[in-house]
């Protein structure tokens, strides 16, 4: 990623377990990005829009996004950053979720999300595929965000 | 229900046709009885007409005699009085018909002893007579006339004559007083046959107006009976459709159901699995930890300690990951289920016979590994249905019975089916290893299998089957013998009604 220290992981998954595991092998995989994590969509929501700290107030991001959440749904989440106008709508989305419904990933992509992982069940494929997107995210570009 | 009403009709059934049974035999009695007396009163009539000939026999005898008797005396009387020979010409032939007619009415008249009485009064009357005009004639033939003359004058012939008139009188009303007995007797012979004929004809008529009642309430009844199954009929197709459609929304419910819970369950296994790898990795290491500290420091390390390490952990990470995985194959197997329920449907005509060849074709190999031969039987129904999801229907069916083959014998699996009114029936029939009564139910539900587990699955097939099944509207059922084969039925609509998308 461009900047070690500017670019921010934010993690947007329910599961505490998941989480954990998500950034074990994210930093196995030498991701040094601050990473964080929210467990339910309102709280996520308004830091990605509202906290100084956030991505919409304070430089580039990527989202990492679990569909299910207790309090909405993930995809609605994907639609507020993506909407036309909002200041996130070229920040990469990650969809990382248990859900392999053909259907809900061409939802997804349609609405604009960048990539759609299925969270294998399997740990060592989990592992190995979160340290891949780990790979991967060391690598991708990620746009500023416009003010 | 039907049998209800099956039930509900026998009673009178069996009672009408028990009554009507009695009325025939009665009415036939009383026929049999009308045509008994016919034949006794036309007998009785002959016999009164031969006795009524015979009376006249008797008469017509009688008045013969009477004109002979008549005659001889005239004829006497004549040769008397003029000595010519024609009269005793005459009277001669008149005394030979005598003794005759005299015979013919003793035979005719034996039977009768007072006419008996009377025939012998005759005869000695008769004699007398006979004596007397021998005697007559006797005189005159020897040329004594006069003689003759005064011994006529003399003699009773007059009175004996009459005595002989009187005589036959009395045997003619003896006739008489017969005649009139019988003809009372055939009176009343007569009488009593009209009144048996009368009270046949009665019982008849009585036994036939009880039977057409009978007839006609029973058909009436019969009627009420057809209006009532015919009403029950529609009402079982009401009701077969509202079946359908609750077992349709019940499904529909299941599978959103299942397709929620795989998902929920999905994720906290994510995290079994991925710390039971995190535990195996951190096992790894205190192996590792274990094994160093043994070399440089034999003795620090408890046997406790090196058991856990090296056998306790492993063998409960194993476990846990057995278990996990097979979890994970299940709720695989829910979601497959539940996503095929989701699945919308397309009706779209189908050729029966086409559709079980593909499948046949499609498992070919695989019975042909097994040495099994599919059959697909001619011909086939067509219907309007969801293809994908009929092909499913099949192979499963036919991929079960590949795989529950019998070891005995080779197996042999046919396709067959029917129209039956709006509802096609198929049926899948294998001689494999069947299956046990009690199990009949149990296969079609989810992760249950019968019989011997030597064949891989997951037991999802047959609740597969089934799903799809009650999404065409349908039904199935099995019927098996343990160790003689099993024959899948499935019942679907001739025509799958366009539902539209699931939700």
């Amino acid at each position: 990623m461009n900047d070690h220290r500017s670019v921010s992981i934010v993690m947007i998954e329910d599961d505490e377990g998941h989480a954990r595991l998500i950034e074990k092998n994210i930093r196995r995989a030498g991701i040094l990005n601050d990473i964080s994590h929210f467990t339910d969509g309102t709280t996520a929501l308004d830091y990605l829009f509202k906290h100084a700290d956030g991505p919409a107030l304070n430089g580039p991001a990527l989202v990492l996004l679990d569909l299910n959440l207790p309090d909405m749904s993930g995809t609605d989440i994907l639609t507020k950053i993506k909407a036309e106008g909002s200041p996130l709508r070229r920040t990469p989305v990650v969809v990382l979720t248990t859900t392999d419904d053909k259907i809900e990933i061409q939802r997804c992509y349609d609405l604009g999300c960048n990539v759609y992982i299925t969270k294998p069940v399997n740990y060592e494929s989990f592992a190995q595929a979160i340290r891949q997107l780990g790979l991967f995210l060391s690598v991708i570009q990620v746009p500023e965000v416009e003010g | 229900m039907s049998g209800v009403v099956l039930k509900r009709l026998g009673a009178p059934e069996g009672l009408a046709r028990r009554f009507l049974v009695t009325c025939m035999i009665v009415g036939f009695g009383a026929l049999i009885l009308a045509t008994a007396g016919a034949a006794w009163v036309t007998s009785r009539n002959a016999e009164h007409t031969r006795s009524v000939n015979h009376t006249y026999q008797v008469e017509v005898a009688i008045a013969q005699l009477r004109g002979m008797v008549e005659q001889t005396e005239t004829a006497r009387r004549g040769y008397l009085l003029t000595g010519l020979p024609a009269y005793l010409d005459n009277q001669r032939e008149a005394v030979v018909e005598i003794g005759p007619i005299v015979y013919d009415i003793a035979k005719l008249t034996a039977d009768n002893p007072r006419q008996a009485v009377h025939l012998a009064d005759l005869r000695r009357r008769l004699a007398d007579m006979q004596q007397q005009q021998e005697n007559t004639i006797g005189l005159v033939l020897s040329g004594k006339r006069g003689e003759a003359a005064v011994s006529f004058t003399g003699e009773t012939s007059a009175r004996r004559l009459r005595g002989i008139r009187d005589t036959l009188t009395a045997m003619s009303a003896e006739e008489h007083r017969l005649l009139t007995e019988r003809d009372a007797e055939q009176q009343a012979n007569i009488r009593a046959f009209y009144i048996i004929l009368a009270g046949a004809g009665v019982l008849i008529l009585l036994v036939a107006t009880v039977s057409i009642a009978t007839v006609m309430r029973y058909t009436k009844d019969l009627g009420a009976a057809r209006d009532r199954l015919q009403l029950l009929n529609t009402d079982l197709e009401g009701a077969v459709a509202e079946r359908t459609a609750d077992l349709t929304r019940a499904n529909d419910e299941i599978q959103r159901f299942a397709y929620i819970v795989s998902h929920d369950l999905r994720s906290p296994l994510v995290n079994v699995m991925g710390f039971t790898a995190e535990l195996d990795a951190a096992r790894a290491s205190l192996a590792e930890l274990v094994t160093r500290a043994d070399e440089a420091a034999p003795g620090i390390v408890t046997d406790e300690a090196r058991l856990a390490a090296t056998e306790d952990l492993p063998e409960a990470i194993g476990f846990i990951r057995g278990s996990t995985q097979k979890m994970d194959r299940l709720i695989n197997a829910i979601l497959k289920l539940s996503r095929e329920g989701r699945r919308v449907l397309t009706p779209e005509p189908l050729d029966l016979a086409e559709v079980a060849g593909g499948v046949r074709d499609s498992l070919y190999q695989q019975a042909e590994q097994r040495g099994a031969e599919i059959a697909v039987e001619q011909p086939l129904p067509d219907l309007v249905s969801d293809r994908v999801a009929i092909e499913q229907v099949l192979s499963n069916l036919v991929e079960n019975a590949v795989k529950y083959l019998s070891p005995d014998r080779a197996g042999r699996i046919t396709i067959g089916g029917h129209a039956r009114g709006s509802r096609r029936i198929i049926e899948v029939a294998d001689n494999g290893r069947g299956i046990a009564p009690q199990d009949h139910d149990r296969v079609f539900d989810l992760f249950r299998r019968s019989g011997q587990q030597d064949q891989p699955g997951e037991g999802i097939g047959l609740a597969h089957v089934r799903a799809l099944v009650y999404r065409l509207g349908g039904t199935i059922d099995l019927s098996s013998t343990l160790g003689e084969g099993s024959v899948f039925r499935v019942n679907l609509p001739a025509t799958l009604a366009e539902t539209g998308s699931q939700p």
